[in-house]
């Protein structure tokens, strides 16, 4: 793959403004220094920023990220508030007061859950994998212009998008192909999201058409061009899809609900949410209703430590989709 | 300088008209930017020995979909008869339109579509920008260990269920919350209650839609923006445009694909505003204005069983969308984006 | 985009809605039975047999009490018997394990956490006892109804013993789900052939009338409560502030939350139940001459939205019920930051389980009944069950005889080692004896116990819970007195099933009883509402209703 050689001259420079070697001049590079001294980051070329534009920046980005840690300082705090502390202030508890894990204690404690995370990660791992290639794979077949029925085809990923599937059918479905107690009732019934396709499709024509077009003259095939040029220069939104994939999968539980009859299968978000509905009262039941005396906690404090063990995996495994979101690093592997 | 390579010009090296995005402001390289010559009519079968690997790719997808989205699908003849599960689609009786008929006639159903695309404009216009917005300000960002802390801060109140969120919202801006209570104290009456004011619910719905989701929206824009190279950047600067100017030139540009096609899905999703979102608040508001589509659907139909009915709504939904697909597709060609499907 | 599956999803959502039985699903935020408006479900055109007939005799299984304990405060006009104490001795009402050691799945909802199926103790003691297992196949109780509906579409994944609460009944229940899908126990308990299981022949006749179909016997009941709704103040504050409450009338409500209002305390949360019960608004239809009324075509619906309007527009409410956040109100009235709540009777001694401990003085009283205009008052009855089950039809007539000498078992009243078993667990292993002779549950109870066979039969109610000192007496002196008003509603105690085109068309009056409470709304839009109601089918429904009264 041509990597441009050196100092590569600008295609079609007609009527350049500014000498292109600027920056190698001594007052740039004196001036480049100076930069480079103020910010460790900001490239050489870069001008720093106005002091105004920097302040409205900084505001900005810090009432954004203030918006999201207030509410979720008082998320955990309330997951680690006794119920009689959420109960004196009468909702999400914001100054801290008696503490306790006893939320986290008591839905980990149950045997279930372990296992619950176990199927979880089973059922995400499996499914990202699968739903990712398939996807890779159906976007790269629709994303060359002009190839053969991919108008069509194309029409049959958006249709999905549109119209759905009745709930009865598709248990029907799941149960005649002898799918219920298994976990793939909980991947193959979702696998493919028309949506992820159609993003990834668009990334890969977003791709430099000269670089498929070399690659082909080399005598790649497509299989080759997919693998060793196309997944390379893409591995940010790959990263991105897969984690819509994985997110969904981790988060899915009402196919568990239709699909699933033994209950020591149950993906973990079907066992934290059993924690969630404990202690409702059912209806029409009175003082005289027998329910059983377990001494659990219920209320506020269990809801939030199920809130907040949902966002784990997902800080767990964002990082590893962010390192491709770093500026450059698709070129870094191109030229690589 | 190191190198700038053709290569990281898009519509460099190979395509005849490509300009350089510095020179060409009206931004005419996007368009050409897809440089394949058209195709000549080939023969069927040569066509099939060039793109025999590409459908083959396209063949386990296909498969997938097929099996468990279309032989459901099928279940939708339900739309035209008198459903019951136990006798099945085969046993239930055909009662023709007359289910489409009941979605049509019922007068909340019109009040239902106006609120909906209500919504969907309102949104369209001040929550869809958001996220982009919010990713170019984050691109700009220099330093990586900020850059890359902010980004795994915000994306978290997806993860929030709505239930939660009303929760919040309701502790802030209540007639019990937090600003209606300073106010209160300072005695400056305490009539501030953005959740039960039926004329300010958009503004609501769309600041709790921002919170909850503009920061994980912002992850595909990340995507896209990281295929931006440090080179043309630095080429551009090289070339003397300032921020703005790379901004305008580079980054919206390797942007706009991808808005385009989450704008125009977003179009195709018109009739679909969220559904637990305005299920939660519809009593604090009123039903006038959060009855949406997928309300009505699920008051008139669903809880009651009614499956004809709401898989008629849902089939209306269904031809509606596409055709705000295809229209919107349509009109990004006349604005020169290749959109969902290109021109052929 | 796909109606249908997102509608199956909002199982989770708190879409609190009280019945027009006065049900309440409250509690967790995250609960909700949605379609407890639904509570008499909908279905097709009439069966062959007249819907809602009466039963013919031979068919409801004779009813022959039992009482191994005397209750402290006995039942008034069928109210929950008190008992104060636990009894020593416990008497085992049925001598030998009766199953022959088969297994039988079964589909159950549950509201709590889901117990581990393998190495569970608990189940293991249960089975043991019955001498047969039951396998169940445990559903998240919010939706429940999803996957009831699938699961009855496909006869082959249907189990043993299936679990149907009435809020779940899916269309054309009664008329082609129950005699194609579930064994006809008529023949089996009908009359007198219930005195071989006297467990289920001690269960009150009204909760077998619920479970007929068809002019058959098709269900065995979980009996509910007659008294389901109260209107609770919380008298430990009012106590402290000097404030001694007497309702007995609308107006007297009114003053009272006005008082109270004040200093970032409100006097109440959404009253609307209450505004409804002392207007003694029917839960369905009534018959005033020979013409039927339905409740939102009555005065006295009208007069309880124009009460609770008042309410609203007084301030006396707190801005989060305003905002129809019901998920967190018993926080907010449990924290005192409102004082008058309309709950559920089974509210009260979960408050004193949540608050006990952290706050001794803690204390919600229900006002007595009133009436708005201080007349006397109308309690109506509530269903005399709320959850059914159903056995596998089976041309196995032994497979059922077991199924139901196991329900026999599980169906065993207070002062039973059976009901001890299936309440507390085994001695030692869930629960340890305190000091005072209380069962107290061991930490594997939190992991192992959950009510799952209470889902299948459950004998009459009885109030045992004794652990809150002074509850018992409260609760059952209170729900005595209470109970001299009770009344049964029109077409009480029967399965009627609505023809589905007309099930949604009172969907518009729970918007409205919203609206016009919180103002946005005035009664001439009522008017209209009613108008509407008549001209979709509101008629055709009345009709439906005459014939089924014709009928009887």
């Amino acid at each position: 793959m041509s990597t441009g050689s050196g100092h590569a001259p600008q295609i079609d420079a007609g009527g350049a403004l500014v000498p292109r070697d600027l920056a190698q001049t001594a007052d740039g590079r004196a001036a480049a220094a100076r930069r480079r001294r103020r910010s460790r980051h900001r490239a050489p070329w870069e001008e720093p920023a106005s002091p105004l534009g920097a302040v409205v920046k900084f505001l900005v980005l810090a009432g954004v990220v203030l918006a999201v840690l207030i509410p979720l300082w008082t998320v955990v705090l309330t997951s680690l508030s006794t119920q009689a502390e959420t109960i004196r202030v009468g909702g999400l508890v914001t100054v801290p007061g008696e503490l306790t894990f006893n939320a986290y204690r008591q839905i980990l404690s149950g045997g279930i859950v372990l296992r619950a995370t176990l199927v979880s990660t089973g059922i995400t791992a499996v499914g990202t994998v699968l739903s990712t290639v398939v996807s890779v794979l159906a976007a790269y077949g629709l994303s060359r212009p002009s190839s053969l029925w991919h108008r069509p085809l194309l029409f049959v990923f958006l249709v999905t998008m549109f119209f759905g599937a009745g709930m009865i059918p598709t248990y029907l479905l799941v149960s005649n192909l002898g799918l219920i107690d298994t976990y793939w009732a909980l991947i193959l019934p979702g696998a493919v999201s028309a949506f992820n396709v159609l993003i990834l499709r668009n990334f890969f024509m977003g791709l430099e058409p000269a670089v498929l077009d070399a690659a082909r003259i080399d005598g790649a095939g497509d299989w080759r061009i997919l693998a060793r040029v196309v997944l390379p220069m893409s591995r940010a939104v790959v990263a991105v899809v897969a984690l819509f994939y994985g997110v969904g999968y981790w988060n899915a539980f009402f196919n568990a609900i239709l699909y699933i009859n033994d209950n020591a299968k149950w993906p973990l978000q079907l066992v934290l949410r059993s924690y969630v509905l404990q202690g409702v009262t059912l209806p029409g039941s009175g003082v005289g209703q027998v329910d059983v005396a377990t001494g659990a906690v219920t209320g506020l404090p269990v809801k939030m430590a199920v809130m907040v063990l949902a966002i784990v995996p997902i800080l767990v495994v964002y990082p590893f989709v962010q390192r491709h979101f770093t500026k450059g690093v698709i070129f870094g592997a191109i030229k690589g | 300088m190191t190198s700038i390579g053709q290569i990281v010009r898009r519509g460099g090296a190979g395509a005849a008209a490509a300009p350089d995005p510095v020179r060409d402001p009206a931004g005419t390289s996007a368009r050409s930017r897809r440089g394949s010559p058209p195709v000549r009519r080939l023969s069927l079968r040569t066509r099939l020995r060039r793109d025999g690997a590409l459908l083959v790719m396209v063949l386990p997808a296909v498969l997938l979909l097929g099996v468990f989205a279309y032989v459901p699908m099928l279940g939708n003849v339900i739309a035209w008869q008198s459903y019951s599960p136990y006798t099945g689609f085969l046993g239930s009786p055909f009662v023709g339109w007359a289910n489409f008929e009941r979605v049509f006639s019922n007068p909340l159903f019109i009040d239902a579509v106006q609120n909906t695309l209500l919504i969907t404009a309102f949104q369209l216009v001040f929550f869809f920008p958001v996220p982009i917005v919010l990713a170019l300000l984050l691109h700009s960002v220099i330093t990586p260990q900020i850059r890359t802390t902010i980004q795994s801060i915000v994306y978290l109140p997806h993860f929030f269920s709505w239930v939660l969120v009303v929760t919040i919202f309701q502790q802030i801006f209540g007639g019990a919350g937090l600003i209606n209570q300073t106010l209160r104290d300072a005695g400056l009456g305490s009539g501030f209650d953005l959740m039960t004011n039926p004329d300010t619910f958009l503004v609501l719905l769309t600041m709790q839609s921002v919170w909850k989701d503009a920061g994980w929206g912002i992850i595909i824009f990340l995507a896209a923006l990281s295929t931006v190279s440090p080179e043309q950047y630095e080429a551009a600067a090289v070339d003397g445009a300032n921020r703005w100017r790379r901004m305008w030139h580079i980054t919206l540009p390797a942007l706009r694909p991808v808005i385009v096609l989450l704008l125009i899905l977003r179009l195709g999703d018109a009739l679909t505003v969220g559904f637990e979102q305005l299920i939660l608040q519809r009593g604090a508001v009123g039903a006038d204005v959060a009855e949406v589509i997928d309300t009505f659907v699920y008051y008139q139909g669903v809880i009651y069983g009614d499956w004809g009915f709401a898989a008629a709504a849902g089939l209306v939904k269904g031809v509606v969308s596409l055709a705000l697909v295809l229209g919107a597709n349509k009109l990004a060609h006349v604005f020169g984006e290749s959109g969902v499907y290109q021109k052929s | 985009m796909n109606t249908t599956t997102t509608a199956g999803r909002v199982g989770d959502l708190p879409v609190r809605r009280r019945s027009f039985l006065g049900m309440v699903a409250a509690g967790a935020a995250v609960a909700g039975v949605p379609s407890l408006l639904t509570a008499c479900s909908s279905g097709d055109a009439p069966p062959a047999v007249a819907p809602g007939a009466a039963p013919a005799a031979g068919v409801l299984p004779t009813y022959v009490p039992v009482d191994y304990v005397e209750p402290d405060f006995p039942g008034v006009n069928g109210s929950t018997p008190g008992f104060a104490t636990l009894p020593t001795e416990l008497v085992q009402s049925v001598p030998e394990p009766p199953g022959s050691g088969s297994t039988f799945t079964a589909m159950t909802p549950l509201w709590g956490t889901i117990p581990p199926r393998d190495g569970n103790q608990y189940y293991e003691a249960v089975n043991e006892m019955l001498g047969a297992s039951i396998e169940f196949q445990i559903t998240d109780g919010n939706t429940y109804g999803d996957k009831l509906a699938t699961v009855l579409a496909s006869a082959k994944d249907v189990p043993d013993w299936v679990c149907i609460p009435t809020w779940n009944i899916p269309p054309r229940f009664g008329s082609e789900i129950v005699p194609n899908l579930f064994q006809d126990l008529t023949d089996h308990l009908g009359g007198d052939r219930v005195k071989d299981y006297p467990n289920l022949a001690n269960i009150p006749t009204d909760a077998w009338k619920f479970c007929v179909f068809n002019g058959r016997l098709y269900g065995l009941p979980f009996p509910g409560e007659i008294i389901t709704d109260a209107t609770f103040y919380r008298q430990d504050v009012l106590e402290e502030l000097g404030i001694a409450p007497d309702v007995r009338t609308g107006q007297d409500l009114l003053d009272l939350a006005a008082e109270l209002t004040g200093g970032g305390r409100w006097g109440a949360e959404d009253l609307w139940v209450t505004a409804a019960a002392m207007h003694a608004v029917p839960p369905k239809w009534r018959l005033e001459g020979d013409r039927l009324v339905h409740r939102v075509e009555t005065e006295e619906y009208r007069a309880a939205l124009a009460w609770n309007a008042e309410l609203f527009a007084s301030g006396s409410v707190h801005p989060d019920a305003v905002a129809d956040n019901s998920g967190e109100a018993k926080t907010r009235f449990q924290s005192g930051s409102s004082l008058i709540m309309s709950d559920g009777l089974g509210a009260w001694h979960e408050a004193l389980r949540d608050n006990l401990a952290s706050n001794p003085g803690y204390w919600q009283q229900p006002f007595d009944p009133f009436a708005a205009d201080g007349g006397t008052p109308v309690l109506w009855k509530g269903n005399p069950a709320n959850i059914f089950s159903f056995l596998k039809k089976s041309d196995d007539a032994a497979r059922i005889t077991e199924l139901l000498a196991l329900a026999n078992v599980l169906a065993a009243p207070f002062g039973t080692t059976e009901f001890d078993l299936v309440q507390n667990g085994v001695e030692g292993v869930h629960y340890t004896r305190g000091d005072d002779g209380l069962p107290v549950p061991t930490a594997l109870a939190a992991t192992e116990l959950q009510p799952t066979y209470i889902f299948l039969v459950d004998g009459p109610i009885a109030n045992t819970r004794v652990q809150y000192p002074g509850f018992v007496e409260a609760s059952s002196t209170w729900q005595q007195k209470a109970a001299e008003y009770i009344a049964d509603p029109l077409f009480y105690a029967q399965q009627i099933v609505e023809p589905s085109q007309y099930a949604s068309i009172g969907q518009p009056f729970a918007d409205l009883e919203k609206d016009i409470s919180r103002g946005r709304k005035s009664l001439a839009d009522l008017d209209a509402a009613v108008e509407t109601w008549r001209a979709s089918g509101g008629e055709e429904l009345r009709t439906f209703y005459q014939e089924i009264l014709d009928a009887q």
